[in-house]
């Protein structure tokens, strides 16, 4: 037998309390996986979602409020305004209107230049991309579906017959749900060309997008407002950073919590093999021999822990997250970092017992009773 | 040439208040079985823990198997490879098998998993228990666990065996077998044996009978066991 093979039976000898630390860590093990699939899943999604329009920030009127997708307009002129800002690489108006769509009575209407779709968070799942000035319209999946909708079907909006060209996909539930068309179309159909709702900017390639946009915002701050995709990105991003901290606090408790449970575990485990230790320095076994085997049998528990842990971990998110509409994402990160806990609190749970073995006097545990 | 050369070795315990060991000097020839005898508390097991190297004197000095003990970094190391220990309870680690278990002191040694598997039934043969070497200890009975015992002690080739209470928890009958059987092993092997019991008769047993009382070794020949003023 070798010392590998008698450091894995070891630690099953006391079955029940071997379960017991094995389901203790296992859970802190589970919700670090678990978190770490549904953060990483979360920070792709943004990601995604984030880096699928090509706007780096919107502009709107002051009264519109954060709103990126507000109503109220500004003039028109505003978008050649914006475009001659220094680090503007392109400026797209967007014109969102409330009319009757279809059998609503009501839906957005989002009117765009074809080209500024582009800067829009959309992307073409069926068809093409409306004509400038043509009677035609793009649905959002969700509507299309809702609907009933296809490609190449008519569809009345305000009153006027338009051909349904294509279907769009996009990140953004605003826009899942409403219409495009051409800005000009819908400056028709409000018979208001020199309005617009807001602009869509993209900076020049290596400026910085949050710079320009303070430099709007200084130029023209008294009658117009920016919304950075920046800042949002950097609200999400705080948002990602305070569950990626608490995933690392509940590391760091799975720690706390795991380690005190193996330490009492790999005690009980010295103490009621006090004798047989005496044996094991009688025969000759080095104080450095038994530190491994016990810190080894420590690591031996926390190992299997790691292992169902990540398998539950893994299995649970991704069988519950689509349900609850959460699409987890599972890097090799992830189960390093679970392994690498597992193998931390190991070696700190193991050691200290370890410790008390080694210092053991022979003569002392082999009078144990 | 000596197995054990000792001179005024000392140890006490609480601070001195208990003199475990009090200026005992002794010589045991290599090959030899000694039994040391005495009452309770006299010092016998101090002296064959000092023996062993499982502690240490507080002042004289300790030669056993040609190391000196009182300098020697590595008692570990010395136990491991000078000595074989056989306890009165057999001390077995119940989950590993027969085998395995007389494979633990190989653990000191460099031998492959295959090389201490075939000397661990080796010496279960010796001790006549090659049929039972995939089995755990606890399907054993007591005098079958001491010979497994007896076999663990042998596994590093000792050149010398130290036996406390060897026969203290088997009942007359399996006792006379492991005795024998610790005997035999003594003269085949050439191994010097050194047994500490309260029992007059196994005590008689061996070459020379050493009788240890308050620390102190009163007579070092079995001729004074004649005279003895120890109730053992």
């Amino acid at each position: 037998m070798s010392f590998l093979k008698f450091i894995l039976k070891n630690p099953f000898r006391r079955k029940n309390s071997a379960i017991l630390a094995i389901v203790g860590i296992a859970i802190g093990i589970i919700v670090i996986v678990a978190l770490g699939g549904i953060t990483d899943g979360l920070v792709n999604t943004f990601e995604d979602t984030i880096h699928a329009g090509g706007a780096d920030f919107s502009i709107s009127g002051k009264e519109t409020g954060d709103s990126a997708y507000g109503t109220n307009t500004i003039d028109a002129n505003w978008t050649e305004k914006i475009a001659n800002v220094s680090g503007v690489e392109e400026a797209y108006p967007i014109y969102v209107v409330l009319t009757s769509v279809g059998d609503d009575y009501m839906n957005t209407l989002i009117g765009i230049d074809p080209e500024g779709t582009t800067l829009a968070d959309i992307s073409m799942k069926e068809g093409r991309i409306f004509k400038d000035n043509a009677s035609e319209a793009i649905l959002g999946e969700i509507y299309a579906e809702d609907n009933n909708y296809k490609v190449g079907d008519n569809i009345k909006i305000d009153g006027e017959e338009f051909e349904i060209v294509g279907i769009y996909e996009t990140g953004d539930q605003n826009m899942a749900g409403g219409v495009f068309t051409s800005i000009s179309k819908v400056g028709d159909l409000m018979d208001d060309e020199d309005s617009i709702s807001n602009i869509y900017v993209k900076v020049k390639k290596g400026e910085d997008p949050q710079a320009v946009a303070d430099k709007i915002d200084e130029l023209y701050g008294d009658d117009i407002a920016t919304i950075t995709s920046v800042m949002e990105m950097q609200q999400m991003g705080d948002m990602l950073n305070m569950l990626q901290a608490s995933t690392w606090a509940i590391s760091l408790l799975a720690i706390v919590v795991g380690g005190l449970g193996i330490i009492n575990t790999m005690l009980m485990s010295v103490f009621e093999r006090t004798r047989e230790i005496g044996v094991l320095k009688a025969v000759g076994w080095s104080n450095k021999k038994i530190l491994t085997m016990i810190v080894g049998e420590s690591l031996v528990i926390t190992i299997v822990s790691a292992i169902i842990g990540s398998v539950i971990g893994f299995a649970a998110c991704t069988l519950l997250g689509p349900q609850m509409g959460i699409s987890p994402l599972f890097t090799p990160k992830i189960f390093i970092q679970a392994f690498s806990i597992a193998i931390v609190v190991g070696i700190i749970g193991g050691l200290y017992p370890a410790i008390k073995a080694m210092k053991l006097p022979p003569t002392e545990a082999l009078r144990y009773e | 040439m000596n197995a054990v050369e000792i001179k005024d070795l000392y140890k006490s315990y609480e601070d001195g208040k208990i003199k475990a060991l009090n200026g005992v000097s002794l010589t045991i020839k290599d090959g030899e079985f000694v039994s040391i005898i005495g009452p309770s508390g006299s010092g016998k097991s101090t002296l064959l823990n000092m023996l062993g190297a499982l502690d240490v004197p507080d002042s004289g000095s300790i030669n056993v198997a040609g190391h000196d003990l009182r300098t020697s970094k590595k008692l570990n190391e010395f136990r491991g490879e000078k000595i074989g220990f056989i306890f009165q309870l057999h001390n077995l680690i119940p989950n590993i098998s027969v085998r395995e278990n007389i494979e633990i002191p190989m653990y000191t040694q460099k031998m492959s998993s295959g090389e201490m598997k075939d000397k661990a039934l080796k010496l279960l043969g010796d001790v006549g228990l090659e049929d039972k070497a995939d089995i755990l200890p606890n399907k054993l009975s007591g005098g079958e666990r001491q010979r497994v015992a007896i076999a663990r002690a042998l596994a590093n080739e000792p050149s010398i065996i130290l036996a406390d209470e060897p026969t203290g928890s088997l009942d007359s009958k399996t006792s006379s077998k492991i005795l024998k059987l610790l005997i035999d092993l003594h003269k085949d092997k050439n191994v010097t044996l050194i047994i500490v019991t309260h029992d007059m008769d196994v005590a008689k047993l061996a070459d020379r009978v050493i009788e240890v009382l308050d620390g102190e070794i009163i007579s070092a020949g079995d001729e004074s066991l004649i005279n003895s003023k120890i109730d053992v």
